[in-house]
């Protein structure tokens, strides 16, 4: 049967859980913007705009420790921190660009290596997602397969309806959980739903793309697309499938952490080794990974694709590199 | 016309893109230079991106619009070797982008010699945050050409365009920096602590800052670590410390590092509150002379010493 919530109760929703112990983690206004964040009542909830960073941060923080050491008469103390004890989490009013990337990440959290930070996290999270009623001229998810309606990674999944409130899908048997732990600010109806967003750019040919990159390791366009990159982090770190971190020992001789933070394939010593020599000695060949793991590497090896446009990369380039327009001109080639 | 009152008139801006063209063209054609280093149009509306053209039928894709917002002086850095190693260079140059080419001289980063220089006659670029559908106005013009006084580039090769009567806007950056003089210390250390701690270290501030050009950055370090490299509130506040005071009395006041930042941190108000310092202690000021030492790269003997107690 399908469910309705109104506006109201989507906040009392928020109360209840937060009241029960359980961090909530939504859309909320932070100064000049809105970021996913904890919140702290349901009235913090702001779904008005794409948050500047994505949902990510629910399962893979900017910053974690993941050790801490102290030395003393008897030695170094090594003290792991334990997944066990992350909070169980409900990600609340997450577009579908970004829910649509945590399954991706699945594949290469739990592939040779098991990294428990994530995959804890992961399991704790039960995932509300949103569909997306406004876009912008950098949104490009239908252009790479998916939808302002792709229920890809939620649990449960809110519609906006033209009479205010939300339709509310059940996804997953966790999204069933949670909706019958509450079933009293649920009701049954369907209601009818405000038009989607309509992003402009045409479909792409994912395919194709592949298939060039396959061949084109060595091309023009590169340079041509990137000489201008700056080499900064801001399209990665903002990026819902940008996953490579940096782990590095902080503190001193007495005591400290080892502490895992986002890294970016952009930056100039991404690639640097102890030598000195670095394989990807100018920015066309760090950018140039950049699309190949996105649309091709992790293809390769998992299926799947690393961006699900949207948009986020393209608003906050500082030197004005459009994803999308990389992808149409590669597959107009 | 009450309009053109309020608003920039486009059409200075395509004067001006017709004539950054005509002038590429030409260089690139008599093999003058080797590249050209300007905008061209970028594929949403109203939005401009940096490019380096070497081929004369190429010029026709540069563009001047009041989205051409990025300092190009970057690319005629060390950090930018590729381009550099092109051979003589065509900068397209705003006036305020002037500074930051100027200051590269003083630090022999550049030679005058070996740049051609076409200056733009600029009547502002857009903010960050501008609806891009719209004329420059009020709403939608950048803090920094507010109170520009650099409309008219100097002492370039050659200088395109004729500057209009353009609307008079209000400042806003000289109003946020009489807020931050006015805080007492406590305050002013709690407002930065505050915008330090979204830092995310993505460090586009620095990579599009002309002047931070080293090739190792102290901030990149791990052996052994001179600054916390994770995004927390100690090793940011350390960050920022260290950048403000390497750009004191370099910074160009470009505003590139502030439109940059992903996290908006006012980024410029803490430069233009240096360069203030700057010009207090020392009478020093970025300029469009180029002088071989700043002022923390010297000592003399008649340096104020009242610090030392
Ligand atoms: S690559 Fe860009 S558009 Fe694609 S998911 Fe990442 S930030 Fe979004
Ligand atoms: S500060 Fe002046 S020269 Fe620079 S972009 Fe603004 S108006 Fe143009
Ligand atoms: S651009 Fe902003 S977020 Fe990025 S390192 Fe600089 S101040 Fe921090």
């Amino acid at each position: 049967m399908p469910k309705t919530i109104t506006e109201q109760n989507l906040r009392l929703l928020i109360d209840t859980l937060v009241k029960e112990g359980t961090r909530v983690v939504g859309p909320r206004a932070a100064g000049t913007m809105t970021l996913y964040e904890p919140l702290a009542t349901g009235e913090e909830l702001h779904l008005g705009e794409l948050p500047r960073r994505s949902a990510k941060e629910a399962f893979f923080p900017l910053c974690e420790t993941i050790l801490t050491y102290e030395k003393d008469k008897e030695g170094v103390k090594v003290s792991d921190i334990d997944p066990a004890r992350f909070p169980e989490t409900v990600l609340i009013g997450a577009r579908p660009c970004d829910v649509a990337a945590a399954p991706v990440l699945d594949a290469v959290f739990s592939w040779d290596f098991k990294d428990e930070f994530f995959l804890e996290r992961r399991r704790k999270t039960t995932i509300i997602g949103l569909a997306c009623t406004k876009a912008d001229d950098a949104c490009f998810c239908t252009a790479v397969g998916l939808s302002p309606s792709d229920t890809k990674g939620s649990d449960l999944f809110l519609t906006p309806l033209k009479d205010g409130g939300y339709r509310c899908d059940v996804v997953t048997e966790k999204g069933e959980a949670l909706l019958s732990a509450h079933a009293g600010l649920f009701a049954d109806g369907t209601g009818e739903p405000l038009p989607l967003a309509e992003p402009t750019l045409g479909k792409l040919d994912l395919e194709k793309i592949r298939n060039w990159l396959d061949s084109h390791f060595e091309d023009p366009l590169w340079e041509e697309i990137a000489q201008r990159c700056a080499g900064c982090g801001a399209c990665a770190f903002l990026c819902p499938a940008c996953h490579c971190f940096d782990i590095v020992d902080e503190g001193g001789e007495q005591k400290g952490a080892r502490r895992k933070s986002w890294d970016a394939c952009g930056f100039g010593k991404f690639t640097g080794h102890a030598s000195g020599h670095n394989p990807r000695d100018v920015q066309p060949q760090r950018y140039r990974n950049r699309i190949m793991h996105k649309f091709k590497y992790y293809h390769d090896k998992f299926g799947q694709r690393l961006c699900t446009g949207c948009g986020r990369c393209i608003r906050a380039c500082p030197v004005g590199i459009d994803i999308a327009a990389v992808l149409e001109e590669i597959n107009n080639k | 016309m009450t309009n053109s009152a309020q608003t920039i008139d486009p059409a200075l801006y395509a004067a001006v893109t017709d004539a950054v063209r005509a002038e590429a063209r030409k260089v690139l054609e008599s093999g003058a230079v080797a590249a050209v280093v300007g905008w061209q149009a970028g594929r949403r509306a109203g939005t401009a991106m940096p490019t380096i053209v070497t081929d004369p039928a190429k010029a026709a894709d540069l563009i001047f619009s009041p989205a051409c917002v990025n300092n190009l002086a970057l690319y005629l850095t060390k950090a930018k070797k590729e381009v550099r190693g092109k051979g003589k260079i065509a900068i397209v140059a705003k006036g305020c982008d002037l500074k930051a080419l100027v200051g590269l001289m003083g630090e022999n980063q550049l030679k005058r010699e070996e740049l051609h220089i076409i200056g733009v006659v600029c009547a502002g670029v857009q903010g960050a945050a501008a609806d891009r559908s719209l004329p420059l106005s009020e709403a939608t013009i950048a803090g920094k050409c507010r109170e520009c006084t650099v409309h008219t580039p100097e002492n370039t090769d050659v200088t395109v365009g004729t500057l209009t009567e353009l609307p008079h806007f209000t400042p806003t950056e000289s109003a946020e920096l009489a807020r931050l003089e006015a805080m007492t210390p406590a305050e002013r250390w709690s407002f930065w602590k505050e915008h330090f701690s979204r830092c995310i270290r993505c460090y586009a501030c620095r990579q599009v800052c002309p002047f931070c050009y080293c090739e190792q950055c102290l901030c990149d370090r791990n052996r052994p670590q001179a600054v916390e490299t994770t995004p927390r509130p100690a090793g940011n506040m350390a960050w920022h410390i260290v950048r403000a005071m390497h750009l004191a009395g370099r910074c160009a006041g470009c505003a590139e590092c502030e439109r940059a930042c992903p996290m908006d941190i006012p980024l410029n108000l803490l430069n233009r509150k240096m360069a203030r310092e700057l010009k207090e202690l020392y009478g020093h000021e970025a300029g469009f002379k180029p002088k071989e030492k700043g002022p923390l790269a010297e000592y003399r003997e008649d340096d104020d010493q009242s610090f030392i107690k």
